[in-house]
């Protein structure tokens, strides 16, 4: 399945963070598979008009994230998830980020029941659309 | 180390008792795409000039390929492209042309195919003189003139000025092929922020002819920030932290745009001068020029009067 | 190659003006001869007169071809000088193609020394030839006595003097002064030495004042050029 990402130039995020959280939105959908070949550096730097060396570091930073591999001259390939080890940073920021959420989800009067019936609606999303993915394999 | 392409030292400019350049100080590294940005009569422009030779520095030095820029040896100029400001270019001309008039410099690195290539693809007939072509397809004929020798340095003088949002897309994509290629590097002044975002790895920001900014654009979009701070009772008069651009206030709120500060000394001093709670906010490249070129105490021009 | 292609477009840029000068030359030059060949036809004149009537000989004289057409030779060539000064020299200024032209793999004199040899060019091949003819057909016609070796050169100097008058805007044009002060010194210089040559008899005084005055202009055309700001 092509990769699709959309670039705003306008927006307070840097490229290379709009670049990095949407290749990990698509390895988290299951919209790239592991395994799959993320496309070359100049080739997605070429088709997205935008730096070769932002797309480098947003490689960089995705495989420093455990997300991808590069095998040096094939190319970056989506990890194997079982083979990714999140490390206490990752969870401090998740656990921060659920935080912000859960704040926003109270404040608007939300209840308990409420925000967990959300996220696991959300959460059955993703799963939903892996499995599709695996079944079309 | 990357080889210096580009370098300025103290490169001043005055015209009469107008100072157009102050003090410029720029060293631009083989293999990056840098971008150049300033208000309108900023010394962009002037800059630029004094650079390729075409203007003599009142003070300072400027040197390109490491060939001093007023005495530029027609061996150095062959490897400098150079798209003028108004891509101004011999009006009686057809595009054949000028396509041979300028072939005739670069013989031997001139591109048939890629001229021909991006004359097909923007759609001009060859046969069509300078004149009768449109402000864009003007500008499409100066960077394909100017990509076609293939040159290591290019520099551009706010090219895309005027031009609606696809002729500015196929310069991007021009400079992104061309830098692409072994050690190229590219200058372009631009005012679209969102253009300078998409492709520069480095920003210069230039303000009255002084040097605001040499940095990466990262560095940039990371140092500039936004800080929104709220107090119980009333904010305070007296700020006074460091690298702050501008401070607005209202009533139990001050919003502060400051430069080249960590989130952990902004919280510090937030809680210091006993702010109730504060928020760091990440602002697009285009507010943050805005506020880093904006003079202090810069007034809105309009009021929003309450009723 | 490179000097070629500027030689190229230099030429490419007078040669409008050529064809108007040649035209504008040779259908004036041709009525005014026309003009003063029947006013003079004798034949003409005898069937207007009264019998007995002593006409003076000098009417059906004529000096040289320069007589008749000479004025009209040199206004077309201080003409000439002046818009193709202006087109090399005034009109960039306005077109703003400074920039584009002067960044080329070439030193700066050569870009200069090209429009200066395709302005010769163009006088040459505009001028010339017409000139060339209207001494030839004086040579062959029976109105006018026989043209000499002087002859023949004062019309090229009066081409040569288009040239300096080109020079003259050349220079006006390159400086960067404001027009009231000494911007028009190139003209001013030229217009000199257009009047000083007519005093004077002597061919040899005359080209050495235009050699003189022509190198004075070059010198300061290709000192002003070299380190001019565009």
């Amino acid at each position: 399945m092509p990769l699709w990402i959309q670039i705003l130039p306008g927006s307070d995020e840097p490229i290379y963070v709009q670049v990095t959280e949407q290749i990990s939105k698509a390895i988290a959908k299951g919209q790239l598979a592991s395994g799959d070949k993320l496309p070359a550096v100049r080739k997605l730097a070429s088709e997205l008009v935008i730096n070769p060396n932002t797309v480098a570091r947003a490689y960089t930073i995705l495989e420093q994230g455990g997300l991808v591999t590069t095998k040096t001259g094939s190319g970056t390939f989506v990890s194997d998830p079982k083979l990714r080890k999140s490390d206490a940073a990752d969870i401090n920021m998740l656990t921060e980020r659920m935080d912000t959420l859960i704040t926003r989800g109270l404040n608007l009067g939300m209840r308990e029941q409420d925000l967990t019936r959300l996220f696991e609606g959300r959460l059955a999303k993703f799963y939903k659309k892996s499995n599709k993915r695996k079944e079309e394999k | 180390m990357s080889e210096i392409v580009l370098e300025t030292e103290g490169l001043t400019k005055y015209y009469g008792s107008s100072l157009a350049v102050d003090h410029l100080d720029l060293k631009i590294p083989r293999g990056c795409i840098c971008g150049f940005v300033g208000r309108n009569g900023a010394g962009k422009t002037t800059a630029i000039k004094l650079m390729l030779g075409l203007l003599r520095p009142t003070a300072g030095s400027s040197r390109l390929l490491g060939c001093d820029s007023s005495e530029l040896t027609p061996a150095i100029r062959q490897r400098i492209g150079y798209v003028t400001e108004g891509h101004r270019l011999f009006r009686w001309m057809s595009i054949a042309g000028l396509e041979k008039f300028q072939r005739a410099f670069f013989p031997e690195q001139w591109d048939d195919k890629f001229f021909a290539d991006m004359i097909e693809y923007f759609e001009l007939p060859k046969k069509k003189k300078i004149k009768h072509l449109s402000n864009g397809q003007r500008a499409q004929v100066s960077l394909a003139v100017a990509l076609a020798p293939n040159p290591e340095l290019l520099i551009m003088d706010d090219p895309t000025l005027g031009l609606d949002a696809a002729i500015r897309r196929q310069f991007l994509e021009g400079m992104i092929g061309l830098i692409m290629r072994e050690g190229r590097t590219v200058l372009f002044s631009s005012h679209i922020l969102g253009d300078v975002e998409r492709v520069s790895d480095r920003i210069v920001v230039i303000d009255k002819g002084v040097l605001r900014a040499n940095c990466s654009l990262e560095q940039f979009q990371e140092a500039v920030k936004k800080a929104i701070l709220t107090f119980a009772d009333s904010a305070p008069d007296e700020v006074n932290i460091d690298g702050l651009l501008h401070c607005k206030r209202m009533e139990k709120h001050l919003a502060l745009t400051l430069v080249g500060i960590d989130d952990e000394k902004i919280i510090e001093w937030a809680k210091s001068a006993g702010a109730e709670n504060y928020d760091i906010v990440k602002m697009n490249l285009e507010d943050q020029f805005i506020e880093f070129t904006a003079p202090a105490n810069q007034k809105r021009l309009f009021k929003w009067e309450e009723r | 190659m490179r000097f070629s292609t500027l030689l190229y477009k230099e030429l490419r840029e007078c040669l409008p003006w050529m064809l108007l000068a040649a035209i504008v030359l040779l259908t004036l030059g041709s009525f005014f001869l026309r003009e003063q060949i029947h006013y003079r036809n004798p034949s003409w004149y005898y069937s207007r007169l009264s019998p007995g009537t002593i006409v003076e000989s000098h009417l059906f004289t004529y000096s040289s071809i320069l007589g008749v057409t000479g004025p009209l030779l040199l206004l077309s060539s201080i003409g000439l000088g002046l818009v193709l000064g202006i087109r090399h020299f005034w009109i960039p200024n306005f077109t703003r193609t400074w920039p584009f032209l002067l960044h080329r793999s070439v030193r700066r004199k050569t870009i200069l020394t090209a429009k200066l040899v395709a302005t010769t060019i163009a006088f040459v091949l505009c001028l010339g030839p017409v000139w060339i003819g209207l001494y030839w057909y004086a040579c062959r016609s029976t109105i006018f006595p026989p043209q000499t070796l002087k002859n023949f050169i004062e019309g090229w100097i009066f081409i040569i003097l288009g040239l300096v008058t080109y020079l003259g805007t050349a220079l006006s044009g390159l400086s960067s002064a404001k027009w009231y002060t000494t911007k028009i010194f190139g003209l001013v210089f030229a217009a000199v030495v257009i009047f000083m040559t007519f005093p004077q008899c002597s061919l040899f005084r005359i080209s050495a004042v235009i050699a003189a005055s022509a190198a004075i202009l070059l010198s300061q055309i290709f000192q002003i050029f070299g380190r001019r700001e565009f």
